[in-house]
């Protein structure tokens, strides 16, 4: 062992830092706020996200009535079917957002100021995750309403127009919020793992796009059985109403969850995922 | 105040922090100088509970530094790797950190205006200099007008003016009574800023104390004697525990004895010396002598010297 010290020196009288200056889950809120919007990532995934929502809303729903006049069908459409469009396309952007909103600090350094500032740290991944959540959550609400009104507008003299006095349509609509802010959260998650923005990004995208088709495709019972419980397609089935749910189950005829079940599951993946995050959090060297 | 207690870490096989213990006082600005890859960015990451201790422990005016409720206003650290997103203006860095001790905004445009980035405030930080991220790092360190400061390398990439500001400012905030603990692997910038002085080499503290103390203790003061005389000055010296050198005809370099003994005896002999000055060791010289056998990284000849290899082998 190798000691070190020196005479103590009467050192001069400092004043006490003021009380007010401290740290708080509020303030830390208020930080993770300010990192978000001075950004150009965030405003750019944003708006992608957004445009893609309405649009394809839209574009959808256009498609709809024009598959039903060649058709020659007079039978009414149901316009909640065009935002299926959203849990399928929505969750793009916003799952590189979630995964950036961490791994961008990790990348660039950051977590270390980020970290020495809050060295209780899990504070931190808290804050982060409850800003992501509510600006993805409003943006994608927002997204939804004005397609939904744009949808009326357009195409309402041709019965495309959600009703939204009927609760399940708004809890349809809601869940397409609630499913994509899901998402983020999950890709935040796994970059609060994974540290690295590209593994974190592919990772997330690989869990929406390919174990679906990867699971479809192998013909082996249990992964049959257990494609309702992926995180995307239990997670998804909240943006259905409960009508749209029973058609579902008559189509494929094996298990399919209810709107909260299928949340529900998503939910618990959230769960495990940040709790795995924040115990090595807590481990890792910054 | 920072006090170390058998602090070490270890990075896979690699000791990086081997078991040291120190205290850093308040009131005056303390080096800590070793060669790079010493431990220096290791220990100072643990003080700030950035890296785990693999052992020991470490505290900061009287406390584990995560326990403090006010971080910032403890310490203000710049640490060596930039710290900073690239893709967010200077400002808007220092409002991100400033909000989570409900710093206000006015301290914000204070610092920046003490580091001097009142003009690249509003730029990226992606396009900054060296110099002006190290200004950045400063300014986000004095953000919580902190009593303990921890800069590693600040004056790495900064313009002479910087450098002689950063030395200003760490004696003046040791001045105020605050701790401040600077890294570095320049000898000479060490001997003008510090105080005291904790040497380390490979993980380990190979010496502690005022500059003066190290530089005495790491050097062999000598006696620069010029005398028309020099050769039988040299004979009538040189004994067991004096040497004598000469690198230019007329001028002996005296090792092993002082000013008034050679000036005695050439008195005593009748030797006519035209010059006699004690010539002090710098800290440079007693820097690589202190660190001579911990130097991580030789230079790729010293690559091929057997004992050392030897050494690693059989630990």
């Amino acid at each position: 062992m190798t000691t070190a010290t020196s005479p103590a020196t009467a050192p001069a009288t400092l004043p006490e830092p003021p009380a007010g200056i401290h740290v708080s889950f509020p303030r830390l809120l208020r930080s993770e706020w300010i990192k978000m919007w001075s950004l150009r990532s965030t405003t750019w995934t944003l708006a992608i996200t957004a445009v893609v929502i309405v649009g394809f809303v839209l574009l959808v729903t256009w498609g709809m009535l024009d598959a039903r006049d060649v058709m020659g069908d007079t039978d009414p459409v149901n316009p909640l079917e065009a935002f299926g469009a959203v849990p399928y396309l929505g969750p793009t952007a916003v799952a590189v957002l979630g995964a950036l909103v961490i791994t961008g600090e990790h990348t660039t350094g950051m977590i270390r100021a980020s970290f020495a500032a809050a060295p209780r740290r899990l504070p931190v991944l808290w804050a982060k995750a409850t800003v992501l959540a509510v600006v993805v959550f409003v943006v994608t609400a927002l997204a939804v309403a004005v397609a939904a009104v744009l949808q009326s507008l357009v195409f309402g003299s041709e019965g495309a127009s959600v009703d939204l006095g009927e609760p399940q349509v708004v809890r349809a609509l809601v869940g397409n919020a609630l499913y994509v802010t899901g998402i983020a959260v999950l890709a935040f998650g796994l970059g609060v793992l994974m540290r690295h923005s590209a593994a974190a990004i592919t990772t997330t995208l690989g869990v929406l796009l390919v174990l679906p088709i990867l699971f479809s495709l192998i013909p082996w019972k249990p992964l049959q059985d257990l494609t309702p419980y992926l995180p995307n397609v239990a997670g998804s089935q909240i943006t259905l109403t409960d009508e749209m749910i029973e058609q579902q189950a008559s189509f494929t005829g094996s298990v399919v969850l209810s709107a909260w079940e299928g949340f529900g599951v998503l939910v618990a993946y959230l769960v495990v995922v940040l709790a795995a995050g924040a115990w090595l959090t807590r481990r890792r060297d910054a | 105040m920072i006090e170390a207690t058998n602090l070490t870490k270890r990075y896979g096989d690699k000791l990086a922090v081997d078991d040291i213990s120190f205290r850093v006082e308040p009131g005056k600005v303390t080096g800590f100088l070793g060669p790079n890859g010493a431990g220096k960015s290791t220990t100072m990451r643990m003080i700030v509970g950035l890296d785990r201790p693999t052992a020991g422990h470490v505290t900061v005016n009287g406390r584990p530094y995560a326990e403090h409720r006010s971080p910032l206003t403890q310490v203000g650290a710049l640490l060596e790797a930039k710290a900073v997103h690239t893709g967010r203006s200077a400002r808007n860095h220092l409002r991100a950190l400033a909000a989570t001790h409900g710093i206000p905004d006015a301290r914000v445009t204070e610092v920046i205006e003490m580091t001097g980035l009142e003009s690249v405030a509003k730029r990226r930080v992606g396009g900054f200099s060296l110099g002006m991220g190290q200004r950045l790092g400063i300014a986000a360190a004095l953000l919580g007008d902190p009593r303990t400061l921890i800069l590693d390398e600040p004056v790495n990439g900064l313009d002479p003016e910087g450098v002689l500001w950063v030395r200003t400012l760490v004696k003046y905030l040791a001045s105020q009574g605050r701790t401040v603990f600077l890294s570095s692997h320049l000898m000479s910038e060490m001997a003008l800023t510090a105080d005291h002085l904790i040497v380390i080499g490979r993980g380990r503290i190979v010496a502690a104390g005022p500059v003066d103390e190290i530089v005495a203790r790491g050097t062999r003061t000598s006696v620069k004697v010029v005398s028309p005389q020099a050769t039988e000055l040299a004979e009538l010296l040189s004994g067991p525990e004096v040497t004598v050198t000469s690198d230019e005809p007329g001028t002996l370099v005296v090792h092993g004895a002082t000013a008034p003994a050679v000036g005695e005896k050439a008195a005593a002999t009748g030797i006519v010396l035209h010059e006699l000055t004690p010539v002090q060791g710098s800290l440079e010289e007693a820097f690589l002598s202190l660190t001579q056998d911990t130097v991580e990284y030789h230079a790729t000849m010293a690559h091929a010297d057997a004992p050392s290899t030897g050494q690693e082998a059989a630990r």
